[in-house]
């Protein structure tokens, strides 16, 4: 029996006056990849960045109900941010690699939380770009910009900055939708790989996507959590109307 | 119609051709009266000896040497107290009244008249604090004229830091102060700079903040402490068009020295855009 990561209960999110999160309830399993779809503005991502509370910096944002990540609730008042962000990283839609070297970039998480050895941060460096399948394009240019690599790179290269730390959860908002198709197959093909080590949640607006790389699909709209089950039987035989209606092209 | 409307076009096109013209062209004529009238009295002496018999022979060393202690002095000041008052500005304070109040002090700061700030720099610094007219009063009185500049360079560098890359560190469990340091700060570090050498610039040509806090009509030798005083470029230059002891023969030594000061500043002002261009290119590399 699979265990799950996150149980998420009773999670309502405001934005000011907005009710951008209603009544969520949703579990989360360990060590596979779980796609959250649904068309924009639905609510996916706002529930993404609260599993590592990147809404915290939000001005006028507000959480209630419990976010438990193996059984503790994130948002409570005793929750260390540092901690719970080494333990859930994430990778954003845009690439964003800092205006350093490929190796300081990859070596930034590490040296933040007290690595300075040098042959330590080789090896944590080394070990994320294989993680992420860059070593191989990289390893001879590793003190160049980062900022030089392509789009794809660039996105791989923040998979391999955040895998550093060595987190447990990889939330990943739209990976893909600012990379090309080959990019993008790239990157699904390294999601599936990432299943075995960590705990996965994409966001996705690319139905296609979901059904190819994730094995739980949660399907959001308009702030609620509608249909929620494995992968193939969502887009085989969903049970509520909106997602059928949303994953054979009626709308969205 | 069309004739019309093609031949106002070209009229707009002149006019403006001649406007840019008239600028370069004062620019232009200004230099040139300078080089004029002080390229004669231009050589290694004139910048490595010291002033000779009342201030009527020799070079101007003393100045130039005072004027770089003064510009030391005041960005030793001013550079971390202005950039990291804009850190506090954009990263740590609240968009409340009192920012906003705080913000407008700074922008109005900029607007007031120097000889002012000449004032408070004698009354503050030179008599409250005690430091009597010297290179520290002078320098502090220039770095708080040079403070609004450089706090509202590094303001709009911080803010022009994209979103991205704040997101970026925090998620990977960086603390604010760790963002800020390692990412947000050698990000805007090329922008923050060129403020600076603007402001250099400014504290560099200014007399009316030093007059009554630390500059010298004469000083036999370079200022060896902090609290000696010293002669500056454009306070020599007030000195011999108005107070000089030979105002008619020290013509040309007064526009020579003006004709150092202008290339100090126009060579500070180089330095910061190449050294500006070089950090840029060393973190965006070209695809």
């Amino acid at each position: 029996m699979e265990k799950d990561k996150f149980s998420v209960r009773d999670l309502d999110l405001y934005y000011g006056s907005n009710h951008a999160l209603k009544k969520i309830n949703l579990q989360i399993p360990e060590r596979a990849v779980t796609a959250l779809i649904g068309p924009s503005g639905c609510g996916k991502s706002s529930f993404l960045r609260c599993l590592n509370r990147m809404n915290d910096f939000i001005p006028g944002c507000s959480v209630s109900g419990k976010v438990e990540l193996d059984g503790s609730d994130i948002y409570d008042a005793n929750t260390d941010l540092i901690h719970l962000r080494r333990r859930v990283g994430m990778v954003f839609q845009r690439p964003n690699p800092f205006p350093m070297s490929i190796f300081d970039n990859v070596a930034y998480g590490p040296r933040l939380h007290g690595d300075r050895d040098r042959n330590t941060l080789r090896d944590i460096v080394e070990e994320s770009l294989r993680v992420s399948a860059l070593w191989s394009e990289v390893r001879d240019i590793l003190h160049s910009p980062a900022l030089a690599l392509s789009g794809g790179q660039q996105q791989r290269l923040c998979i391999a900055r955040a895998v550093a730390v060595q987190p447990e959860v990889l939330l990943m908002d739209e990976p893909t939708s600012a990379l090309d198709p080959m990019a993008t197959a790239r990157i699904e093909e390294l999601v599936r790989e990432l299943r075995t080590r960590y705990t996965v949640v994409i966001v996705t607006h690319n139905m296609q996507q979901a059904a190819r790389i994730s094995d739980t699909t949660d399907f959001f709209l308009s702030g609620e959590m509608v249909e929620s089950g494995p992968t193939q039987q969502m887009f085989t035989s969903p049970r509520d109307k909106r997602t059928e209606d949303y994953i054979t092209g009626r709308f969205g | 119609m069309s004739g019309a409307r093609k031949s106002k076009d070209r009229t707009a096109t002149i006019m403006l051709w001649l406007v840019m013209a008239l600028t370069c062209g004062m620019l232009a004529l200004i230099l040139a009266f300078l080089v004029s009238k002080g390229w004669s009295v231009l050589s290694w002496e004139f910048l490595t000896k010291k002033p000779r018999s009342m201030m009527t022979a020799g070079g101007i060393s003393t100045p130039i040497v005072g004027t770089l202690q003064l510009v030391l002095v005041s960005m030793g000041f001013a550079f971390p107290v202005g950039v990291f008052t804009a850190v506090y500005l954009v990263e740590y304070a609240k968009d409340d009244w009192f920012t906003r109040a705080l913000r407008l002090a700074v922008r109005s700061l900029a607007g007031v008249p120097s000889v002012v700030f000449g004032l408070f720099g004698l009354s503050f610094f030179v008599i409250f604090m005690g430091f009597g007219p010297s290179l520290l009063s002078a320098g502090l009185t220039l770095g708080c004229l040079a403070l609004p500049v450089i706090v509202g360079a590094s303001e709009s560098a911080l803010l022009a830091v994209p979103r991205d890359y704040r997101d970026a560190s925090y998620a990977l469990g960086a603390t604010q102060w760790q963002t800020i340091r390692k990412v947000v700060l050698p990000a805007a570090f090329p922008s923050i700079i060129t403020g600076a050498i603007l402001s250099v610039g400014r504290v560099a040509g200014e007399t009316a903040p030093i007059i009554f806090t630390g500059a010298a009509f004469f000083a036999p030798r370079f200022a060896k402490s902090i609290f000696d005083q010293v002669m500056a470029l454009p306070y020599h230059v007030l000195i011999l068009a108005t107070a000089g002891t030979n105002i008619e023969k020290t013509r040309p030594i007064q526009y020579g020295t003006v004709l150092v000061l202008l290339f100090f500043v126009l060579g500070m002002t180089m330095t910061g855009v190449l050294w500006r261009a070089r950090l840029r290119i060393r973190q965006r590399a070209q695809r």
